[in-house]
């Protein structure tokens, strides 16, 4: 209403001095410093055309608005016998990763939007709050001592005693201790403290294939809570978006996205492990990818030499993003110590892939990966209905997952009474 | 009236900003749209330098986009405050009332020296396998045929140089390591369309 008792012509006025203003000067004087200059990339189009893939594939757009409870595609999502999937959690527009702290708060990140959401009251009530918002890509979320660290690529906010602070919460910056780069290519990081009650943060390269330095980029890092001590853990990683350790042999385990334009069928995403003895270890991007795939455009001799090969194949473009172990006592036996793997499903392959959570078993070495949650992906059409992120298990041994496309936490419980019934 | 509260309020940032700090949907559309007019043009087209035309963007880039400046995840000092307390229903009435507006070219003349350079490295770089090849945008791809060569110039500069940090990075890595001519002449070439 108030824009009335200015007339038209005026309010212009006004407003094109302050545009015109702030344009020459505040705008971009506001601007953070650029990063170290990026790789050329009049690579990647070319790539493009010599991958002889459709050049019109392109990204996915994150829907910044969550879809509607009774919009959610739950009539499209299959599991085994047993089990059952229900809504957890809606209103959280593109969700990615959770953190559930001891005292019972779900803190859900974003990328591209920005945000990160608090779900308080998860088992009961569920109040979502924004408690971050305007940062860049903060997915990375862990937590320590009751602190909320959230990466959001070159920043580091740690938010103390969050859960008592949810309604004001306060930061501070430990951006410059981090020194993370400041890419946009591959600049969304999953975090996690270890086992080491280190701070581990993968940096991915900054470009889809290009040579890279090992010292920056294409690797897994991991600091002291504070930012000190920063040590590289795995280097040749294209990007890792998750990763854990196994449970038994405490070994890290962790997803690698296999690069782009270089063919529909591959190079696949990888499941790689890292041996406790072997850090710093090589996992051969750029150069070498899964299963012993030279790179087509940054060629060196003897491409996989010293390489640490994948321990499965994750499918080409498939996205494999979070894995999570299974410890819980709700499955089955046989889900003891198997590893769920969330696909957040492919851009750059004509037909889609993934779109699912998967499950993969290790026996005498060998890794065995098979379908979990199905029924997302609508392969008549070539079309999708949700993106898996991230996997998180409850104290009760069900899991949430959550889907970036629809804004929402899934929650997977076993019955084995409902089970026998239906036999 | 207009003068009185004029007169009373400096400096005029100040004055815009409590001006636009009303609960957005205390306004209606139409008054929402006219203050929009000031910077982006009455009918979405702008005819201001470095300002955005917004008609026959696509409905989910202008959604989008006002989501991310109203929550500085893209930072424009100029809309901060109108923007920050736009409603999700306010955003996609904007959104759909841009995007059914008829785009027109700005009073700039594309160079066509400048234009046919940017034609070859648009195909090189294969522009239009996103923002279509009429280059009018599809979901989160913006429009780009007859938007304002300085706005785009611009843009193209900050997201190659890592300024539009809220940018898509399949779009930053395409124009990474380009040369301020080569952008210049993509705009022109993108401006021509
Ligand atoms: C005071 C001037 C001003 C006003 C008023 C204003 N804007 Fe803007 N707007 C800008 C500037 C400046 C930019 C471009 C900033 C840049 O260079 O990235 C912009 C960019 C945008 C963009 C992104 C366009 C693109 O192509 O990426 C959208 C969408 C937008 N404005 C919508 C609106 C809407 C809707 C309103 C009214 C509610 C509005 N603006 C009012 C100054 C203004
Ligand atoms: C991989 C898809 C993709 C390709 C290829 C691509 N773009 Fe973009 N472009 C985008 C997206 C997505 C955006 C929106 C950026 C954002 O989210 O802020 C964009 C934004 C832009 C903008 C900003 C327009 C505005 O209104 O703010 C310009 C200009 C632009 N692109 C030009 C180009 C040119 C020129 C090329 C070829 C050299 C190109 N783009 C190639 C996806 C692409």
């Amino acid at each position: 209403m108030q824009t009335r008792f200015i007339s038209k012509a005026s309010l212009r006025g006004l407003v094109t001095a302050m545009a015109v203003a702030s344009i020459g000067g505040a705008a971009f004087a506001q601007a953070t410093a650029p990063a170290a200059p990026p790789p050329v990339s009049d690579l990647v189009r070319k790539q493009a055309e010599r991958s002889k893939q459709d050049v019109n594939l392109r990204g996915h757009p994150v829907p910044p608005i969550a879809t509607p409870r009774d919009k959610l595609p739950m009539d499209k999502i299959k599991v085994p016998e047993g089990f059952k999937v229900e809504v957890f959690a809606t209103g959280l527009a593109g969700a990615r990763m959770m953190l559930l702290s001891p005292k019972g708060t779900l803190f859900v990140s974003t990328r591209t939007l920005g945000r990160v959401y608090a779900v308080t009251d998860p088992f009961g009530k569920k109040e979502v709050k924004t408690i971050a918002q305007g940062l860049t890509l903060p997915n990375g979320l862990a937590m320590k001592d009751g602190a909320l660290f959230v990466t959001a690529n070159k920043q580091v906010l740690r938010f103390d005693d969050i859960d008592a602070t949810l309604d004001a919460p306060k930061s501070v910056d430990l951006s410059e201790k981090f020194n993370l780069p400041g890419d946009l290519s591959h600049g969304w990081r999953y975090t996690e403290f270890g086992p080491d009650g280190k701070l581990y943060i993968p940096v991915g390269a900054n470009c889809n294939a290009c040579e890279v330095n090992y010292g920056t980029h294409a690797h897994i890092r991991r600091y002291d809570a504070d930012g000190s001590n920063m040590e590289i853990v795995a280097r040749g990683v294209r990007n890792t978006v998750g990763f854990d350790w196994h449970p038994v042999t405490k070994d890290l385990w962790f997803t690698d996205n296999g690069r782009d334009w270089a063919g529909n069928e591959g190079p696949e995403d990888e499941l790689n492990m890292l041996p406790k003895n072997k850090t710093g270890a090589s996992f051969g991007f750029p150069y070498c990818h899964a299963n012993k795939v030279a790179d087509p455009d940054v060629v060196r001799p003897d491409p996989c030499a010293g390489v640490i090969l994948p321990k499965a194949l994750m499918g080409p473009h498939a996205a494999a993003l979070s894995i999570k172990w299974y410890t819980g006592d709700m499955f089955p036996a046989k889900y003891k110590n198997v590893a769920f793997i969330a696909r957040h499903g492919s851009w750059n392959r004509e037909k889609k892939i993934g779109y699912d959570v998967v499950m993969a078993t290790e026996k005498n070495g060998k890794v065995k990966v098979e379908p979990f949650l199905t029924g997302l992906l609508d392969e008549k059409t070539n079309s999708f209905h949700g993106r898996p992120v991230h996997i998180l298990q409850l104290k009760d041994g069900s899991l949430l997952v959550t889907d970036e496309n629809n804004g929402a936490i899934y929650r997977i419980t076993y019955d084995a009474k409902a089970k026998t019934a239906r036999l | 009236m207009s003068r009185k509260l004029l007169s009373t309020l400096a400096p005029p940032a100040l004055a815009l900003a409590a001006l636009l700090c009303a609960p957005a949907s205390a306004a209606t559309l139409a008054e929402q749209v006219e203050t929009c007019g000031a910077c982006h043009g009455e009918d979405g087209n702008s005819r201001m330098p470095r300002l955005p035309s917004l008609a026959g963007q696509p409905n989910f880039y202008l959604m989008n986009q006002l989501i991310l400046i109203r929550e500085g995840v893209r930072k424009i000092p100029e809309m901060e405050a109108l923007a920050k307390d736009l409603k999700d229903d306010d955003i996609l009435a904007l959104a759909a009332h841009y995007a059914a507006a008829p785009s027109k070219r700005s009073e700039e003349t594309p160079d066509p020296a400048l234009a046919a350079r940017g034609a070859q490295v648009a195909a090189s770089h294969h522009c239009a396998s996103c923002h279509t090849p009429a280059l009018t945008g599809q979901e989160q791809m913006p429009r780009l045929a007859g938007q304002r060569i300085d706005y785009m110039v611009e843009a193209l500069k900050a997201m190659r140089d890592n300024r539009r940090t809220s940018a898509d990075p399949l779009m930053v890595e395409t124009v990474v390591g380009l040369s301020d001519q080569d952008l210049a002449a993509l705009a022109h070439y993108a401006a021509s369309k």
